[in-house]
Formats: structure tokens, sequence, C-alpha cells
């Protein structure tokens, strides 16, 4: 884009002389929308010098750095915890980085680093316990004492990743709930949850990136931050930009960060975010006016196990936000996971300062880059799936087959699992000589009333680590290997697993 | 009125509701049954008061079924809430609503007391009450 971050209808300087004099004129995102639709585009981008954002939702990449000072004799801490959350301490003496998402080792998934920083935040005392190595330089080898934000010298909320522009939406078609990072997602297509603040959503208000970069002063946490550079993740192509953020912890308000846990997930922290956009030329006046209606995402499918799950449907954030969502012919109800009131509350609370004269706008070092290549992690070593493992030469019963029959196959080939499939090879069921057992307890004559029929299977490239915590998870030693039309093509079973892979080597 | 039943392995073969459903004309409705060869638990709602209630008790009782009134579930803490809304859509029961200022609101005759809501929610803010 050329000219990107010209500032064609007004500079930083002629902002801020307004903001000074009293008679600058803000909006929300909200109002902002509203004033182009009674008044038009042209208008409203002369006629409004700042647009306020907001967003507050769980921000696992965020944590803050602390330095508590030197205790007497000193201690070079090596391991350090914050009420029994770990962390890091691999830097100087006496500084740490407590991250969000690292879980308490005597309450996880209850307590975590987030919890940290808003009982910090909130004035609280917190516990503090650290290891040492000792040398001359630090002859003390462990410390317990407690601390609060007060009593350190500085805390620095440090975001290596805040404010995504979007987020994709989650819903789940496999038959069990999923606790997952957009929430507890109910079986077959049960709820939709999602993310992101919509039309107040900072980073899409400014979508080419033209006033948003280093240097940027932003409301973080309830109180001034700044952005410091692109954030990790950083995927501007697909609406999926993200910023890095900082500021000092001691200025911000326990309302905006809050410690919460997702279960059976992870803990995590709800940052309240809000940036500026200064309407310096109409492509940000036009980005800054996007409705909801406006504004996409994609409902991704977390029932499918991999990177790359399938996307369900494209929907509108206007959508999302009705609370229902047409997927299937069905009505799914959909809500969100980070909070529009607080989202609308940070966007209002950013005007005000702004009007009061309390804030003034950064004109950024340099802008966050609008395109930015995505990688995946290659995993270069290698990784045995089960066709390396599994036993091709199968045997298999049908229906037909009398218990006898089964009996005398299993001890013959000396197995303890057979597949059952119908006259096209396809798996039906499965006997194993546990069920044998129980049907001659039981008096069972037929197969049909013995053998499982909702068997648990693998398909051929699954990953053998993946095959064997699903085995452990039904408790079951063996699974059948079916191709994508569900024809039994192989079998594996802990026996196969425990001879041919010892160490991690194929023998 | 929302009834938790229990059945123990000696009655929960028995065709119990059944048979009050039949002699009563009753529309029971299961909201929630998990029932193995040794138990089963139940919450039904029963859309029946006083006389005829009392009726329906005493016989679930008289089959040795326990019967508990399911009364007010979950508190939320509106004070600590952030009208996030994790909770409201992973509620089966559609019993927790989103207001026009995205402030959440309990239902209580929807609720089915499963308690999924107090997971759901990421700051701990709802409180499951009693048993």
């Amino acid at each position: 884009m050329e000219n990107r971050g010209a500032e064609e209808l007004r500079t930083y300087e002629e902002i801020n002389r307004r903001i000074q004099s009293g008679d600058v004129v803000v909006m929300t995102a909200t109002e902002f929308i509203e004033y182009v639709e009674s008044y038009g585009l042209e208008k409203a981008s002369k006629d409004v010098d700042v647009v306020t954002t907001g967003t507050f939702g769980a921000m696992c990449s965020s944590g803050a750095f602390l330095n508590f000072g030197h205790a007497d004799p000193p201690i070079k801490m090596v391991r350090c915890w914050l009420n029994d959350v770990p962390a890091y301490a691999g830097i100087a003496a006496v500084d740490c980085y407590i991250g969000a998402s690292c879980m308490s080792e005597t309450r996880p998934f209850e307590y975590g680093g987030g919890h940290v920083i808003e009982d910090l935040v909130s004035g609280k005392e917190v516990e503090l316990r650290a290891e040492g190595r000792v040398t001359d330089c630090y002859p003390r080898e462990s410390l317990e004492t407690t601390i609060t934000l007060n009593d350190i010298n500085q805390a620095m909320l440090v975001n290596p990743r805040n404010a995504y522009e979007r987020y994709n939406a989650a819903i789940n078609s496999s038959n069990r709930t999923l606790y997952t990072y957009l929430g507890v997602l109910l079986p077959n297509y049960g709820n939709i949850h999602y993310c992101g603040a919509g039309e107040l959503s900072p980073l899409y208000k400014d979508m080419n990136f033209e006033t948003i970069g280093i240097g940027t002063r932003i409301f973080l946490g309830g109180g001034i931050g700044y952005i410091i550079g692109e954030g990790t993740q950083h995927n501007p192509q697909n609406q999926l930009g993200t910023i890095s953020v900082c500021g000092n912890l001691k200025q911000m308000s326990s309302e905006y960060l809050r410690g919460a846990t997702f279960y059976r997930y992870s803990t995590t922290l709800y940052v309240g975010v809000g940036i500026p956009i200064p309407i310096i030329n109409k492509r940000v006046a036009a980005t800054a006016a996007l409705k909801d209606s406006e504004i996409f995402t994609y409902i991704i499918d977390f029932g499918v196990p991999s990177r790359n799950r399938p996307i369900v449907k494209k929907v509108s954030y206007a959508e999302l936000k009705s609370g229902k969502v047409e997927i299937n012919n069905m009505e799914v109800r959909a809500s969100p996971l980070s909070s529009f009131q607080y989202a609308a509350k940070i966007a209002n609370t950013l005007k005000e300062w702004i009007e009061k004269g309390k804030f003034l706008l950064s004109r950024p070092v340099e802008l966050i880059p609008n395109y930015r290549e995505f990688k995946p992690l290659i995993i270069k070593k290698r990784e045995f799936v089960v066709k390396d493992v599994m036993t091709r030469e199968i045997v298999v019963g049908r229906l037909s087959d009398s218990i006898k029959d089964v009996a005398r196959l299993l001890t013959e080939r000396g197995i303890d699992h057979l597949p059952i499939v119908d006259d096209e090879n396809r798996l039906i069921g499965i006997v194993t000589s546990w069920d044998l057992a129980k049907a001659i307890a039981q008096d069972k004559k037929d197969l049909e009333s013995i053998m499982t029929k909702r068997v648990i299977t693998a398909k051929e490239n699954d990953l053998i680590d993946i095959v064997v915590k699903r085995m452990a998870e039904y408790k079951i030693s063996g699974v059948p290997v079916v191709d994508e039309k569900n024809h039994v093509i192989g079998i594996l079973t802990t026996d196969d697993i425990s001879r041919k892979l010892v160490g991690r080597r194929l023998l | 009125m929302k009834l938790k039943l229990v059945y123990s392995h000696e009655n929960v073969k028995k065709p119990i509701l059944a048979k009050i459903v039949l002699k009563t004309n009753l529309l029971i409705n299961i909201i929630e049954a998990k029932v193995t060869a040794n138990m089963g638990e139940m919450i039904i709602d029963i859309p029946s008061e006083g006389e005829q209630l009392r009726e329906v008790i005493d016989y679930l009782r008289s089959e040795g079924v326990t019967v508990k009134e399911v009364v007010r579930t979950i508190e939320i803490d509106h004070d600590r809430c952030i009208a996030c809304g994790a909770c409201v859509s992973s509620c089966p029961a559609d019993a927790i609503k989103q207001n026009e200022d995205w402030s959440v609101r309990f239902i209580e005759e929807n609720c089915i007391g499963c308690r999924i809501c107090v997971y759901a929610c990421p700051v701990r803010v709802i409180q499951a009450l009693g048993d």
C-alpha cells in the first residue's frame, strides 16, 4: 500500500493540540459507525479526530517481569515460585517473568500466573519462594517471604501476543464434550463459542496498520501502556494480526486484569486493551467504520484433533452476536468468551481520557507490518505412525461364525482380537478373548450379542503416540486399522507396540 | 417442579415413571438421565402441584425411589462477573441468557443442575448450591 500511514486529514500534532485545547472530537467505534451511517464517510472523516476501540478477552500470551530487590545475604534465583506458580528465573539474580498460563503446582487449573498478576494488582500479598545457586556473589541458597506490588521495584506487564484482530469461532462435531481454549464445547454441534470484539476490535479498526506501530500509546489493563511491536503469530493478511504490548503494572487495575481458567485447558489472563485510532486519512476512516455485519470469521470444528481443523462456516460478528447460527439446518446457540460489555467500557474510558486531556496520542516510531509469512512447525525427527507397526496379516470373523468357530480361530492363531466384517470387508464389530469368557459365563450363543459394535479404530497414518493414548483412555489393548471406507486393513495391538517399538526405534 | 430421582439396583429395571404417566396422564419430561444396570439418576420436570404432586412423590417413594426437589441450583456473583458469555451457550438447558448490555441472566426454571456453567465460567463466579 502506497503512503501507508499518510497523515492526509490531520497530523498527530494537530490532534494533540486539539486534545490540549479541549476541542478534540472523539467517538467510540460504535458511535463512529452510527455517525458514518447518518452523515456519510466523507463528512465523518472530516469531523472526527479519533475513534476509540476496546477488547477484553483471555490473552494467554501475557505476563509480567518483576524485580524483587536483593535480600541479605543475597540470592541468585535459579527457580522461583509466586503462590506456588513457577516463574521463569533464568535472567538476572532477582528478576523473574511470571506467565499467565503457567499453573500452580499445588492447585493446577484453579490458579495460575494470571491470578498472581490479578492478586498483585489488587494489592494482595503473594508468597515468594526461591532456590538459588550459591556463589561468592550470592551466598544464599533459598528464601521464603511475601511480597506486594508496592514492595517490589519494577513490575512490567509485557505481553508478547495480545488483541487478536479477530478470532476463529469453535464448534464440536464429535460425540463427546470438549474442554478447549474456546471454552466448553458441547457434543454434536451443541454450541458455538467465539472471541474478539467485532466492531470494537482495536486491530480490525485499523486493519491496514496505518496508525498502529511501535510506540503507540494505548489503554492497557486499566492504565497506560505501549505497543512494542507486532505480536507473535502476527498474520495480518488473514485478519489475524496481533500486537505485543507493555506497561507499568503498578498503575493498572484488577478490573481490567482478571486471572481466569479454561476448565481442563489452562489458566490465563483476561486483559483489557484499548487503542485510539487517529483518523489520519480516508482509508483509516473506512476501516474504523466497519460494522459487525462486515467483519467475518470462521467457525472451526474442534471435533477434529488436527492442526488443520475443518471450517464449518464463515460468519459475520453480527450473526454470532445474534446468539444463534444456522449450521446444517440446525439453529446452534452461540455465545462469546470475551466481554463486549467491558470492551465498550474500555472504548468509553479511553474516549473520556482523551476528551479530558489526560491521554495524548503518539505517532508510532515504526508501523507494524501488514504482511507476515505464517509458518507451521515442521517435525524433523521421524515419528512412527500406525502403518509402521501394525500387523497386516489379519484374521477376521463374520457374523455367521459361531462362538465356537471364533474361539477356535483365536486359540489357533494365538490372537486376542477378532474384527468382525461384512461381505465387503467393512468393520461391523470386534470380539476379544474377554468377550468369549463373558459368553461362557452368561451362556450367550450368538456372536452379535457378545461383540462390541462401537469399535475404537485407528487410521494407518495416525501417530502411534495418539493411538496409544486412545487405547489407554478406552482401556483396550488393540484397535482394528481401517481405511476411509471402513475396510479393515490391519490391526494394532499393545503387543505389536511393545514388541516392535522399543525406545522409540523400530526394531 | 423439577425432581431428582435416584433409582437403586433393585428398582432401576421397573417401569415406574411409565406407570405414573399412565395413572395420572401427566406429561412428565425427562430432562437428564443416567441409567446403568446398577443404578439410575434422573431429573424430571413434572407439570403438577398440590395434592397430585404429593401423590406422585409418594408413589415414587413407595417404589423405593429417592426423590429430591431440585431447587436453587446455582448462584452468579454479578459483582465479579465480567459478562463474557462463556456460560451462556455452554448451558445445555438454555438457563443462562445475555441481556442487551451483555450482562447475564439466570433462568431458574430451565436449570437442570448439571453444573457445566460452574466449570465453564473462566473467572469462577458461578457457585453450585448444595446437593
